[in-house]
């Protein structure tokens, strides 16, 4: 039954990702490509953003700081120290990792909550630095102009990633990566110990499970990633600038989670898709654009308030809690004595 | 079997030495000391608020006692991380049940076990033979745990489908997927129906005779009677007393702390 799911939804990946690969090819509109790339790079943050709050159960605002952290640090690299893209984002997403870490570290040893207001801190206080330090950052001018990233690869191939295509490749490629390692993470029983920490914290702790060792690899990992997909995403817009650590990020990936439905692979992907492209979808009518987006957004959340991966989930227990012909699911020979089925009892 | 412990020249599989935990004013855990054989279950009473829970919560590591150090097999576990606790062989059951309710029955057992096979992370996602082996072996014996506490059928079912005494089961069943040495049940019959109580005296005995030291803390009585070797009683956060549940049963200590003195003395410590 759930082998025959896990192939089913085996079989869409792999259907998707060829649909998403050859679409330059089926069509060269740009304007589709570059809902593409919005796809992509907003994929990988709504799934780092699931990884930490859908799996580790850690509400956070950091995600946009590794992305910035990322661009900046690629961007840097490239432009004053002449160092190849590819290592120059890697770099970026390790230093994105490392202040994951540190926060991580340092707010988690008292509590989620401490987490969630450092996390939402620290995202602030990368924009102020990226706007005020001027001599590394040049302020909130920004860096405009950057260069064409030539991609060196193996076979002394070079790929100049110059045309809007190129960029598509860059970020789709880039995204299925992404979305495997989460995917693999999530799936494997690495993810299943977030989920019990994220459940029950005490009872997994009981169970020998180290709760700051899985949320800090949550959090590297997503800011890895993100961190990563900053440094190739401002090659494709030209410039970085203070605005990479928007609110407006934070918000949108925030919203792609809680509707996808926190903890659900699949749901979370399925809404990013649908929410990358929702706000252009809505272009027929522009002034009504940013209030049929937000009434889309409470109907959902009034008809899911699980998101889509939380639907599924309460269909699953009422399957289970249904009686089964003339018996009920309960084995229990005597009902529970002082009190019936279900959570919170006592 | 009944012997007085501090004579025994066996170390013990568990020691407990000082034990102490005050808030502010209060006096929750007064120097508390006991010891558990190797295989044998300890009964822990005493009435409400006599600290029975709170030094469960600081020998597992949840609350950080004032005083006191503990250890299992010879280790010292004082201070150390509930986790480092629990993989070292001391895990414990919540007073209000706990489980993963939105996992099922098997998740919540392969769960309990995957810490201690030694499957570190990177193997965990490279996969490989030895990962399949051990989950193989875990699901084989959550499959037989779950056979054991009846509810083989209910393997895929979320544990939120579960009533109140089936969670306390898997509770146990959970336990025994650790690999524990000791386990220590925080009132596993509570609020839970005779019948339900008679599977779960079955499921002890089973993780007993598996080798698995137990500490129960419970205010049924007849059932701490029943089950345990030796039986403490703890009142005010001190021991009272002592030894075999017959013994005990007629301590007039114990007798005072439960029923109150019949003159000049404290209230009744009433409890359900």
């Amino acid at each position: 039954m759930s082998g025959r799911i896990v192939s089913l939804s085996g079989a869409a990946a792999l259907l998707l990702a060829a649909f998403l690969l050859a679409m330059p090819t089926l069509s060269g509109n740009e304007y589709l490509l570059a809902l593409g790339v919005s796809f992509a790079m907003f994929s990988v943050l709504s799934s780092g953003l699931n990884l930490v709050y859908g799996y580790a159960g850690l509400l956070s605002f950091a995600q946009v700081g590794f992305f910035g952290i990322g661009a900046y640090t690629t961007a840097l690299l490239v432009l004053e120290r002449g160092w190849s893209h590819w290592s120059a984002a890697v770099a970026g997403g390790i230093l994105a990792a490392a202040a994951g870490f540190a926060i991580g570290y340092a707010s988690l040893r008292l509590s989620r909550h401490a987490f969630a207001i450092v996390s939402l801190c620290f995202a602030l206080l990368c924009m102020i630095v990226a706007r005020d330090w001027v001599s590394l950052t040049r302020g909130s001018m920004g860096i405009p102009g950057l260069p064409t990233p030539v991609l060196q690869l193996p076979g002394g191939w070079q790929w100049r990633v110059a045309q809007p295509k190129d960029f598509y490749y860059l970020m789709l490629g880039f995204a299925i990566v992404a979305q495997a390692i989460f995917y693999l993470v999530m799936q494997s029983r690495l993810g299943r110990a977030m989920r019990a920490i994220k459940l029950n914290e005490p009872l997994a702790q009981s169970q020998g499970i180290n709760p700051l060792a899985y949320k800090l690899l949550a959090i590297v990992l997503s800011a890895v990633l993100a961190g990563m997909v900053g440094g190739l995403f401002v090659f494709y817009l030209t410039i970085v600038d203070p605005s990479v650590f928007d609110f407006y990020y934070t918000e949108t990936m925030l919203i792609m989670v809680i509707i996808g439905g926190p903890g659900s692979f699949w749901g979370v992907l399925g809404s990013t898709a649908v929410l990358a492209a929702l706000p252009d979808l809505l272009r027929f009518t522009t002034d009504l654009r940013m209030v049929l987006y937000g009434a889309i957004l409470i109907a959902v959340m009034l008809v899911f308030p699980g998101g889509i991966g939380g639907w599924l989930q309460r269909r699953r227990l009422a399957r289970w809690r249904r009686p089964r012909g003339s018996e009920a699911l309960a084995p229990d020979p005597g009902g529970t004595g002082s009190g019936g089925a279900g959570p919170g009892h006592q | 079997m009944n012997v007085a412990p501090p004579l025994n020249p066996v170390a013990p599989l568990f020691e407990v030495r000082g034990l102490s935990k005050r808030y502010l004013g209060l006096t929750a855990v007064d120097d508390l000391s006991y010891r558990v054989e190797a295989g044998g279950i300890v009964g822990l009473i005493g009435p409400n608020g006599s600290g029975k829970s709170t030094s469960i919560d600081c020998v597992t590591g949840f609350q950080r006692p004032d005083a006191g150090d503990w250890l299992l097999d010879g280790q010292s576990l004082a201070r150390l991380a509930p986790h480092r606790i629990a993989q070292a062989g001391l895990v414990r059951t919540f007073q209000n049940v706990r489980a993963y309710n939105e996992m099922s029955l098997l998740d919540n057992l392969r769960i309990a076990g995957q810490e201690q096979d030694g499957i570190g992370w990177l193997r965990a996602l490279t996969g490989g033979e030895r990962l399949k082996r051990a989950q193989e072996r875990a699901d084989e014996r959550a499959a037989g745990l779950l056979g054991l506490i009846g509810l083989a059928d209910y393997a895929q079912a979320p544990a939120a489908a579960l009533s109140y005494g089936q969670r306390k089961l898997l509770a146990i069943a959970a336990t025994m997927m650790t690999r524990p040495k000791l386990v220590i049940l925080d009132e596993p019959v509570a609020g839970v129906n005779p019948t339900m109580i008679r599977h779960i005296e079955q499921a002890i005995r089973r993780l007993n005779a598996e080798g698995v030291a137990l500490i129960i803390i419970e205010h049924n009585v007849e059932f701490v009677m029943n089950l345990c070797s030796r039986v403490l009683v703890l009142e005010s956060g001190r021991k009272i007393a002592e030894g075999a549940p017959s013994l005990v049963r007629s301590d007039p200590l114990v007798l005072a702390a439960y029923l109150g003195k019949s003159r000049g003395g404290r209230q009744a410590a009433a409890h359900g």
